[in-house]
């Protein structure tokens, strides 16, 4: 009757020793190789100190008029390029400056890693059914394991600050630009790809020709959903040493302080807002572009 | 007459005595904090083995921290208690609540041998052996020892966690020591588990490290911390607490000082005092865990990712000699039994 009602588990001794056995290896593993992988991630930091230097050193005015710029190359849109401007204001005008300067700096950073690296795997997994499903649980895994999960081993391979938290944040924000570019080209229609086929293009051909430039407002939702997840990341990361807007959030939640919850955690939806915004317009604009109705 | 006499007194003496029986055996239901950090949770789990199985209470432990949890009581009356606040973080709210009767001191001194300060890493000092005896002082004058990764051009001095009564006055501190024009940067860790991960990612790699960090902790014990002498003396109360302990903006003129002593109390509110009854608030004003018993308990804790309620019957299984003292005979007896 036992066997019933109490799960025949592993012995609690034994579940203790598992569990040790594990959290030993990989601090060993990390005693002997984390100054190695410490020392591969180092051009990164480099560029992420000097990104957010830049980025500070920049006179206030110059920053957001490329800011302007850039909304208005996007997307040729007054009305957004103002409301980035007003909104970049606000924030400095707030006090918040520093941190929105360095949130900026990583998650642009991220946000470029996670095309360098999620589109040619969103590309792979268009062209082979197999590799579609050996990834597709990986990436349901990444995006749905609790982040403090990978913060532990992440902590105790490369200690606290930019690079962990850059990590951290890819991780999290590095599935939807597979999965979308994985989507766009496998929707790509038939009969085209069969006229490019009958031409004769080869396959990188058909790739750089067709595919991608057809598959490009998927792909552009993707790295629309990557930023939007890289912002959300922003007060985690903030946990293992990441400056920017996360640590007055966290400083907030610990001591309760409203308004200063609220001041930069409407920072972080106020970039959003315009990153998103941006982009949209201008995967529309590529779209009417092309001939493309909504 | 006398029949009735009799039985009135009677009456008046059972009415009485059946009033006491409940006043001292009813223990209500009480609310505990479990702090998130290792001490915290052992002594919220050995309060709630001992005052279920000793006193009859039914405990509930619910999760806090230093600062949320003490503005909670203050404000809100719950929970009913906090085993562990450290006093120096809240040490003007809590003059004003006990003085209105809303909180009571119960326990003065639950951990001996305790201290918050700045140490290092016994790495940093086979790496460079001349700080030995060195104070705060003249280890500040060598932010080349501890180049900070991001920069190293700069020293990396860890501060505390965003939120943490500490983290303002290390700031402060920061400033009144002038170390920035020292060349140093104040790193915040983000969350205990980043305080924690630059110790034994230092002390794992060989590393320097100069920080804060307080004890009766697990990494002090495991990673031989070392503390470090300020080289000043106190600077006296009024600028620890209306300067060192503010905002940034609040405290403009910081002076050097030495960390204030450490003063972690048991706090309790009135309706502990109400809904638990005499015994109760007698075993916490009794109960002391002296510092060297603490430490061992928190190196078994990380050694064996010891949950706090296992640790808490861990503690009451080896130091029985202890607790005993701090309860009952017949309380004793029931716990021993509840085990």
């Amino acid at each position: 009757m036992e066997f019933f009602t109490k799960f025949p588990g592993m012995e609690r001794s034994a579940l203790a020793e598992l569990r040790k056995g594990i959290d030993f290896a990989f601090r060993d593993f990390s005693k002997s190789y984390g100054d190695g992988i410490e020392a591969f991630f180092d051009p990164l930091l480099f560029f992420l100190v000097r990104l957010e230097k830049l980025l500070n050193s920049t006179p206030w005015p110059i920053i957001i008029l490329i800011i302007c710029g850039l909304a208005w190359i996007g997307s040729r849109n007054w009305k957004l390029v103002a409301g980035a401007a007003v909104a970049f204001f606000l924030i400095g005008y707030f006090g918040m400056w520093k941190d929105c300067m360095a949130t900026l700096a990583i998650i642009t950073v991220c946000v470029i890693i996670c095309m360098v690296v999620g589109i040619p795997v969103g590309v792979l997994m268009a062209r082979s059914d197999r590799t579609e499903k050996a990834i597709l649980p990986v990436l349901d895994m990444m995006q749905t394991i609790p982040s403090f999960v990978y913060l532990i081993p992440i902590l105790m391979l490369l200690g606290i600050g930019k690079v962990p938290g850059l990590i951290a944040i890819c991780i999290y924000a590095v599935p939807p630009i597979i999965r979308l570019t994985n989507l766009g080209i496998r929707e790509v229609d038939k009969e085209t790809i069969e006229a490019c086929e009958a031409f004769g293009a080869t396959k990188l051909q058909k790739l750089k020709t067709v595919q991608i430039p057809l598959a490009l407002p998927t792909v552009f939702a993707g790295v629309n959903q990557t930023i939007m997840m890289a912002l959300a990341m922003v007060v985690i990361a903030s946990m293992i040493g990441v400056k920017g807007l996360g640590v007055p959030i966290l400083r907030a939640v610990m001591n309760q302080y409203l308004a200063l919850g609220l001041f930069n955690g409407l920072a972080i939806v106020a970039i959003a807002i315009i990153f998103d915004r941006v982009a949209q317009e201008y995967g529309r604009r590529i779209q009417k572009h092309r001939g493309f109705k909504r | 007459m006398k029949l009735k006499n009799i039985i009135l007194s009677a009456l008046i003496v059972l009415g009485f005595a059946s009033f006491g029986t409940v006043a001292n055996a009813k223990c209500g239901k009480l609310v505990i904090a479990e702090q998130n950090w290792a001490s915290a949770e052992l002594m919220a789990n050995v309060d709630k083995i001992i005052l279920e199985k000793g006193y009859g209470c039914e405990v509930e432990l619910i999760p806090g921290s230093t600062m949320p949890t003490f503005t909670s009581m203050n404000d809100k009356g719950t929970p009913d208690m906090n085993p562990e606040q450290w006093a120096n973080a809240v040490y003007e709210p809590l003059k004003v609540a006990v003085s209105e009767k809303r909180i009571v001191v119960a326990n003065k001194a639950p951990i001996t041998g305790l201290g918050e300060g700045w140490w290092i890493t016994p790495a940093t000092v086979e790496k460079h052996p001349e700080i030995k005896g060195m104070t705060a002082l003249e280890i500040l004058e060598h932010p080349e020892w501890f180049p900070d990764k991001e920069d190293p051009s700069k020293g990396a001095f860890v501060g505390c966690p965003a939120g943490w009564g500490c983290q303002l006055a290390n700031a402060n501190l920061f400033e009144a020591f002038e170390m920035e024009k020292k060349g140093w940067k104040l790193i915040d860790p983000g969350s205990a588990a980043g305080l924690d991960g630059t110790i034994s990612k230092a002390s794992d790699s060989g590393n320097t490290w100069l920080g804060y960090y307080w004890n009766p902790t697990s990494m002090v014990g495991k990673y031989g911390l070392i503390p470090v002498d300020f080289g000043v003396p106190f600077a006296g109360r009024d600028n620890w607490d209306n300067c060192i302990m503010k905002p940034a903006g609040e405290c403009t003129n910081p002076k050097k000082t030495a960390w204030t002593k450490s003063e972690v109390n048991s706090l309790i509110t009135a309706s502990f005092v109400k809904n638990g009854g005499k015994d109760a608030v007698k075993y916490v004003e009794k109960r002391t865990y002296p510092g060297d018993v603490m430490n061992g308990m928190l190196v078994y804790m990380a050694d064996n990712q010891a949950k706090g309620s296992d640790a808490a019957v861990e503690f009451l299984k080896k130091h029985e000699s202890l607790w005993s003292k701090w309860v009952s005979s017949s309380a004793k007896k029931k716990i021993k039994a509840g085990l």
